[in-house]
């Protein structure tokens, strides 16, 4: 217990009269944006790279001309199991997948503002995935971009899921004297196919 | 319409050119001018110290001074500015609460109040506006970079008319001067260096002559101008205003 | 030591300053850039400062709400009155769970309950992995801005520490290769990290569960490979849904770096299979500044840091100038709440432009509350005596237009006719590099009597 109900009874004392919370008018925000642009814009200002593509054939197709040197593959798409190296089912521990290559995950939702793409413990069979592969392949399709925030999470009031990440780019740094550096402990590149 | 003029302490001591500029610039203008004899200063070189309870009197002094004119009219942003925010130390009695409501900086009062953009002036010089913080952030004599929304600034549109002006953009377009008040005795290091850097930006720009709506700026860049023998002149807004070169 | 003594001595190597300035003012100019480009920018700072003011007003409740859907969710929740019980809550956990090798990410409340000296007291490893954050520790400092903590140290400084403390191979300060070492060494221990600590950017009392914004990945790193997570947060993290975090995100990054949202924007809300979270929620004198109506607001602030990029003073001073965990504009409205005394010259380390304010995304207004500090410490905590009779013998000449007028007299003549020499000379810090203007013969209230009788006769 600690200190719970000191500090509680502190702050119920301390606290000013209580004030409206605020509505949030979406219209405030709204600008007529083309999705599929903004999306597109803003995912090269995170340091994303885009491409579009039909199905899921031809996904696997172009990434592996795309990334012709990777060893150790993970893809959860549909009928793409024949890209795997690896099986997750016999996985002990997390940490064994620090070799890991590549990763193919599919998203429903993005965020056409500002790049970002949702994935959930509903598509990463385990949590630590998008983080620890070295190079990462996002997959989308142009129906589920949102453009703002504000939409993703009205989206999201409907899938609940026990853990979830908002991802745009690859992992990056400019601690070094503010020079961009991408790559930092997370994922050293990001690629998205968009399928219209 | 009866104006009370308010010269700020330092510019009735050190500058009276500047005071002399204003009120025969608002004479030009027709404006009907008053000067009361008991005026001192605002309070804010206590105040902004931390000795706000030391500056009541001063408070209580412009009020008495200044109670019976439709507008108070002062060549500094900064002064009008702490009548604004800062008169609530004393009692807020009808004449304080009218005083602070009618308290205006010069630019914003000739083209808000007069609604006079073209005063006449001609100054055929290269000048570079140096927007001072209280009139800009406080009493939002323009628009401030960090801000959201429409562009603007009462001191440039009154340049603009000036004949022979030219206005040298700035790469940093609002960055404080580091006057500051005591900020400048109290943190020298600092002050020195903004004032500095902020004479660099106008120096890169061509510029010839720094404006401002506040003495006290131009008093700080002016020192260090005159210090390190820099080819550049400090003239109160109000003095060109007030040209016709 | 003083504000000012401190951003003194900084101000000896003007070519760091510089670049010191500059870098931060880059980071301020790609704040603007993005911002500028937000339909609705200042309605959301509106609802951002809405949402917050509401928060604090019904913050007990929401506290309760959160922990009740936390325990739901099998999380386990813990309260701190202080930085000690903070300390002593987390050793218990990890002794309980056997943890010896620790990964941290950015927290800056663990920093200010100086949790990693207490841990290594405790004999246990502590790695900070946030890159800014690891450069300092392995400096042996702290943070100097709370989104970019090295940000005082050159690429040269880092190579150097680098290879004494990494084994690297001179580089001549390449970032690229800097990082790409970094990332080894680190990736080596969120392998072997037995529990992971995090900071909490929000926590949203409707679902128990929390967010935590980098753009490296090192928190997701630590969370989901170490067997423990705790998260640590003060209790002015709450928000009451999770709609708000559409607010709250859009104003984040856009504030801190320019960027549209952060790379990870990670939202917990139930363990992994098999492992262990816990939260700990802090006070730390937090409900004390909750009970001060003129400063309540600076429990707003989200972290951004914009009042730093933005603040002249800092640019120029450096953070480890404010001497505190939070420095810049932010770390002096806060810091006084916590310790007068010590804080006392932080609210002057300002010129009240007002900038801070108007960058500040959750709209704090914290130039307002710098000149408020300074009506108190001048009160409550001792003032050189010199300082208080200038003030009250200003304060009565500017109350008595006569005496204003002899004063004035008496300063225009002397600086007439006083020799540079003794103007300039050492009390008078004006004078040390700027000259004071020449005195007038004339006052402006001399020039227009003279005026009037000419008028008249």
């Amino acid at each position: 217990m600690g200190s719970r109900n000191q500090i509680l009874e502190k702050i119920k004392s301390n606290k000013p009269e209580l004030l409206d919370l605020p509505n949030i008018d979406i219209s405030l925000f709204e600008e007529n944006l083309d999705l599929i642009k903004e999306f597109t814009k803003k995912v090269e200002v995170v340091g994303g790279n885009i491409v579009t593509a039909n199905s899921n054939e031809d996904i696997i197709h172009q990434i592996e001309k795309i990334f012709p040197d990777s060893k150790v593959k993970f893809s959860n798409l549909e009928n793409t199991q024949s890209f795997n190296t690896i099986n997750l089912a016999t996985l002990h521990k997390p940490h064994d997948l620090e070799n890991l290559d590549l990763l193919v995950l599919e998203s429903k939702l993005a965020v056409a503002e500002n790049g970002s793409i949702w994935v959930s413990d509903n598509e990463i069979p385990v949590r630590v995935l998008p983080f620890i592969v070295q190079h990462l392949v996002l997959v989308l399709s142009a129906k589920d971009i949102v453009p703002y925030m504000h939409q993703a999470y009205d989206k999201l009031s409907n899938l609940d899921s026990d853990f979830g990440v908002f991802i745009a780019g690859p992992s990056k740094t400019a601690d070094i004297e503010q020079s961009l550096v991408i790559g930092a402990h997370g994922a050293l590149s990001l690629t998205i196919f968009l399928k219209e | 319409m009866k104006v009370g003029l308010f010269i700020p302490c330092y510019i009735n001591q050190l500058y009276p050119q500047v005071g002399i500029a204003t009120i025969e610039l608002l004479e030009k203008l027709n404006v009907d001018v008053g000067y009361p004899s008991g005026q001192t200063c605002c309070g804010q070189p206590m105040a902004n110290s931390g000795f706000e309870y030391e500056s009541n009197g001063a408070c209580s002094n412009f009020v008495e001074n200044f109670k019976d004119f439709d507008y108070i009219v002062t060549p500094s942003g900064s002064c009008a500015y702490h009548v604004k925010k800062h008169y609530d130390i004393i009692p807020q009695t009808e004449e304080v609460i009218k005083v602070r409501n009618n308290v205006y900086e010069l630019c914003d009062f000739i083209l808000n109040i007069l609604k006079i953009k073209d005063l006449g002036a001609s100054f055929p010089y290269k000048i570079g506006v140096h927007k001072s913080c209280h009139g800009l952030r406080g009493l939002r004599l323009g628009s401030c970079s960090e801000v959201v929304g429409k562009q603007y600034s009462y001191i440039e549109e009154l340049l603009q008319e000036v004949k022979g002006v030219e206005l040298m953009p700035l790469s940093r377009t609002d960055e404080c001067c580091g006057f500051g008040g005591t900020f400048a005795v109290t943190e020298e290091a600092i002050s020195v260096k903004m004032g500095k850097d902020k004479i660099q930006d106008h120096l890169d720009s061509g510029v010839e002559v720094i404006t401002a709506t506040d003495t006290s700026c131009l008093m700080h860049l002016e020192g260090l101008i005159n210090r390190n023998k820099q080819p550049l002149k400090v003239l109160h807004i109000a003095e060109i205003l007030n040209s016709n070169l | 030591m003083s504000h000012s003594k401190l951003a003194s001595i900084f101000n000896k190597d003007e070519k760091r300053v510089d670049w010191h300035d500059k870098a931060l003012w880059f980071v301020r100019h790609k704040r603007d850039k993005s911002v500028h480009n937000v339909k609705g920018w200042e309605e959301l700072r509106n609802l951002g400062h809405g949402i917050k003011a509401h928060m604090l007003s019904n913050l007990d409740n929401y506290l309760i709400q959160f922990e009740e859907n936390a325990k739901k969710n099998g999380v386990e929740v813990h309260w701190a009155a202080n930085d000690e019980e903070h300390n002593k809550l987390i050793v218990d956990i990890l002794k309980e769970n056997n943890a010896k090798k620790i990964v941290k990410s950015k927290s800056m409340l663990t920093e200010e309950c100086h949790l990693n000296p207490f841990l290594e007291a405790n004999d246990i490893e502590v790695i900070d992995t946030d890159l800014g954050e690891r450069i300092v520790q392995l400096a042996k400092e702290r943070p100097s801005h709370i989104v970019l903590p090295a940000i005082h140290k050159n690429r040269h400084e880092v190579d150097e520490l680098f290879q004494e403390h990494l084994g690297t191979k001179p580089c001549d300060g390449d970032p690229q290769y800097l990082t790409g070492e970094a990332r080894k060494h680190l990736r080596e221990k969120f392998i072997s990290a037995d529990a992971a600590i995090t900071g909490v950017n929000f926590a949203i009392a409707e679902t128990g569960g929390f967010v935590v914004c980098t753009n490296e990945g090192n928190a997701d790193m630590g969370a989901h490979l170490a067997p423990v997570h705790i998260a640590c947060m003060g209790v002015e993290k709450i928000i009451p849904k999770q709609e708000h975090l559409g607010v709250f995100l859009r104003l984040l990054a856009r504030s801190a770096t320019g960027q549209p949202i952060t790379t990870y924007s990670s939202h917990f809300k139930k363990p992994r299979k098999g492992t262990k979270m816990h939260i700990i929620i802090v006070d730390n004198g937090r409900s004390e500044q909750l009970s001060r109506p003129d400063f309540r607001a600076s429990l707003h602030c989200i972290r951004c840091g914009a009042c730093m990029n933005t603040c002249p003073i800092y640019r120029r001073s450096g953070g480890h100038s404010y001497d505190a965990t939070i420095p810049g504009p932010i770390g002096s409205i806060l810091s006084p709440g916590k310790d007068l005394k010590k804080y006392s010259t932080l609210p002057f380390a300002s010129t009240l432009c007002g900038s801070c304010s108007d960058v500040c995304p959750v709209k704090i207004d914290i130039h307002s509350q710098l000149y408020k500090w300074r009506q108190i410490i001048t009160k409550e905590t001792p003032q050189p005596f010199i300082k208080k009779q200038s003030m009250k013998a200003m304060g009565k000449i500017f109350a008595n237009p006569s005496q204003f007028e002899i004063v004035g007299k008496i300063a225009r003549w002397s600086l007439r006719n006083l020799p540079k020499a003794v103007i300039n000379s050492k009390p008078n810090a004006w004078g040390k590099a700027r000259d004071l203007p020449l005195g007038p013969k004339q006052s402006f209230d001399e020039w227009f009597k003279e005026r009037e009788n000419e008028k008249k006769s």
